[in-house]
């Protein structure tokens, strides 16, 4: 034990003396400063400040002074609309990981391959992602409109009465997932095929020549072979479920009776348009370490293994 | 094992006919070598027998068999590629057994299978090692041994040794020689190395755009070269050819003479020529001359040789040993 000591701290002086000769202590000194100077600005203040603003109870006009202490996160705890945000924050999670992801690879096998054709359904599938949140939560609520909309005339043709399903409380948040899977499948489709194309063409021969089917091939070959990639979009996929606000808003602005909200359209609401600063800065600050806890699990269970 | 026969076989990519008509049998347990320059088409040849192209026209048999329409499951080959191919993801072990998982053989006869070949490749120490763990040769190894356990009528190999260097590939073409031995299944094995075909094979297919330039025997093809292409293809350093008329003979477009098949003499002989380099390899020396009036023309002389560049000499060809195409290039008897 003590021999280990002593050659792991004579290696660490040794390290050290030889990063100074290679310059890569004076890099780090050099380069570090500006990255350092812009993540304190950019981050670490402004996250500052929420925390701050999150102990106090202001309109956000003036500076604030009536200090509450944790009354903020005590109301968020106990507000039931909050609960019912986060639950749909995780339904979008489930929807993104257990439909969309399997939706967008499936899609991804299919025209994966460099033909003109599946340029064209490629270019189509990823219509949806170029387009603006709002542009496609407005185009939506037209679709879903009782009065005029397609699903309204698709009921109507079958007899059935004309309904507003984004009025509907216990439908409007499935209509609000289908929106959100129909806008970022393309994304996770394309993470897909560009993983898929660089799946080498011998591994599938072989596989066939072994005697695999299609699945078999999907399954034993290209899947194992694009991992990585299916571990980077599930990543996307939750951190962009913390993020969904803007289509929201178009389509039910969190209604019916505030059955449709997510964590950032229930910041929005319940901080900014009613004027609870303090309030939402500690939204604000939940959903921040709701991300950062995503992000440490990413990097210790996948990262690492990711290297090994 | 089994013979492979290809009749009238065609393949074209587009309006490009990569083989124009291809007619040729494999017969049961030989190792034949299709050798050719790259891009002749050998890769694609290779394919269409193992079901992963399809002709264009003509048909393919195995064991008799009409397999032109099956796929590359039921035909009974396997097939080493050039890059390996090996799945990333899996232990040695499991590219193994790979084919036997999926054919749904009974786990105890995979694992006698796969230590079975795992003991002739020498691989048993590293079954649980992924490819990426693994050399060259030995991820070599790996691939041929994912073709045996699936004990294959038909062994095809694409350039299995490309990858290798020089000392590595030598090792290596002798365990495929003692491998065919111990299988006794049909080898075709495809490479542009033509000491790898000679040493290799005992049926040689040299291939040049797509066609068949000649069939047969090593030996048959280095002592009796068909046509112009195979005299110049087979055989290191390469056989002189040169236009007849420029040692005055009018049977023949072209002659031919391989460098060992050439004296060489201070005083006199028939053509006087000028030494531009000599390689003194040990066993042999490799001369490399200028013949008044002929051309460059290589000479191998055995045991070791003293001549500097400049040095006038005489060259005189062993009659014996000439070979004469006419102008379609195809051989002429006499
Ligand atoms: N899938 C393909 N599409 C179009 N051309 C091809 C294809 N595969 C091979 N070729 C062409 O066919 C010719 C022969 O190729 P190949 O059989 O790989 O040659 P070799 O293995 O003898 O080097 C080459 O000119 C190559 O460009
Ligand atoms: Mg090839």
């Amino acid at each position: 034990m003590a021999i280990a000591a002593t050659t792991r701290r004579l290696s660490a002086s040794e390290r050290l003396r030889r990063s100074l000769g290679n310059g890569r202590v004076t890099a780090a000194l050099i380069l570090l400063p500006p990255a350092l100077l812009i993540f304190t600005l950019f981050v670490m203040l402004p996250l500052g400040e929420s925390v701050w603003y999150s102990f106090f109870n202001w309109n956000g006009y003036g500076a604030p002074t009536d200090f509450v202490g944790l009354e903020n996160y005590q109301r968020i705890a106990g507000h039931s609309i909050f609960h019912k945000a986060v639950g749909n924050t995780l339904k979008i999670v489930a929807i993104s990981i257990l439909l969309q992801m399997p939706l967008a690879l499936l899609l991804a096998l299919l025209i994966y391959r460099k033909t003109p054709t599946n340029a064209v359904f490629r270019l189509i599938f990823f219509l949806p992602f170029i387009l603006a949140e709002v542009a496609a939560g407005l185009i939506w609520s037209f679709v879903f409109d009782g009065n005029y909309g397609v699903t309204a005339s698709i009921a109507q043709s079958f007899g059935a009465e004309s309904f507003f399903i984004l009025a509907d409380r216990d439908w409007a948040f499935v209509a609000v997932m289908t929106v959100i899977v129909w806008k970022y499948f393309g994304f996770h489709m394309m993470i897909y095929i560009a993983a898929l194309q660089s799946v080498p063409e011998d591994l599938i021969e072989a596989a066939r020549i072994e005697g695999a089917k299609r699945r078999q091939i999907v399954r034993y070959v290209q899947i194992p072979h694009i991992k990585p990639a299916i571990i980077v979009s599930a990543f996307f996929a939750i951190i962009g479920a913390l993020q969904v606000f803007d289509i929201i808003i178009p389509l039910t602005n969190g209604g019916p009776s505030n059955q449709t909200h997510t964590i950032v359209t229930y910041l929005y609401t319940f901080g900014l348009t009613r004027l609870n600063i303090g309030f939402g800065s500690a939204v604000g600050v939940i959903l921040f370490f709701a991300a950062i806890t995503v992000a440490i699990f990413y990097q210790r269970f996948f990262m690492g293994k990711d290297k090994a | 094992m089994a013979e492979v026969r290809l009749n009238h076989v065609e393949k074209a990519f587009g309006k490009f006919t990569v083989i124009p008509d291809m007619t040729l049998t494999v017969p049961e347990g030989s190792f034949t070598v299709l050798v050719g320059p790259s891009g002749c088409g050998k890769s694609t040849l290779l394919r269409i027998i193992s079901g992963l192209e399809m002709p264009t026209a003509g048909e393919i048999l195995i064991g008799g068999e009409d397999v032109t329409l099956e796929e590359p499951s039921n035909r009974g080959i396997s097939m080493v590629f050039q890059s390996y191919a090996l799945y990333p993801h899996m232990t040695v072990a499991q590219n193994i057994d790979f084919g036997l998982r999926l054919s749904k053989t009974p786990a105890d006869e995979r694992e006698r299978r796969v230590a079975e070949a795992a003991r002739i490749l020498a691989l048993e120490d590293y079954l649980d090692r992924k490819p990426g763990q693994l050399s060259g040769g030995q991820r070599q190894r790996v691939a041929i041994g994912r073709s045996i356990v699936r004990q294959p009528k038909v062994f095809l190999f694409d350039e299995p040794l490309s990858n290798l260097d020089a000392a590595l590939r030598t090792q290596m073409r002798v365990e495929l020689a003692q491998l065919h031995q111990s299988l006794d299944a049909t080898m075709i094995y495809v490479t542009h190395d033509q000491v790898e075909a000679m040493t290799l094979a005992d049926q040689i297919v040299v291939m040049n755009k797509g066609r068949i330039e000649q069939v047969g025997a090593p030996m048959d093809l280095y002592d009796r070269p068909e046509t112009e292409f195979v005299a110049g293809f087979i055989g290191s350093p390469k056989m002189n050819l040169f236009p007849a008329s420029a040692i005055g003979r009018d049977d023949a477009a072209t002659i031919g003479i391989r460098p060992e098949h050439i004296r060489t003499d201070h005083e006199n002989g028939d053509w006087p020529a000028t030494a531009q380099v000599v390689e003194t390899l040990g066993a042999d020396t490799i001369l490399y001359v200028t013949a008044d009036g002929i051309g460059d023309m290589t000479v191998r002389l055995p045991g070791h040789m003293r001549l500097a560049a400049g040095e006038r000499l005489f060259l005189t060809p062993d009659p014996e040993h000439l070979h004469r195409f006419g102008s379609d290039g195809r051989r002429l008897t006499s």
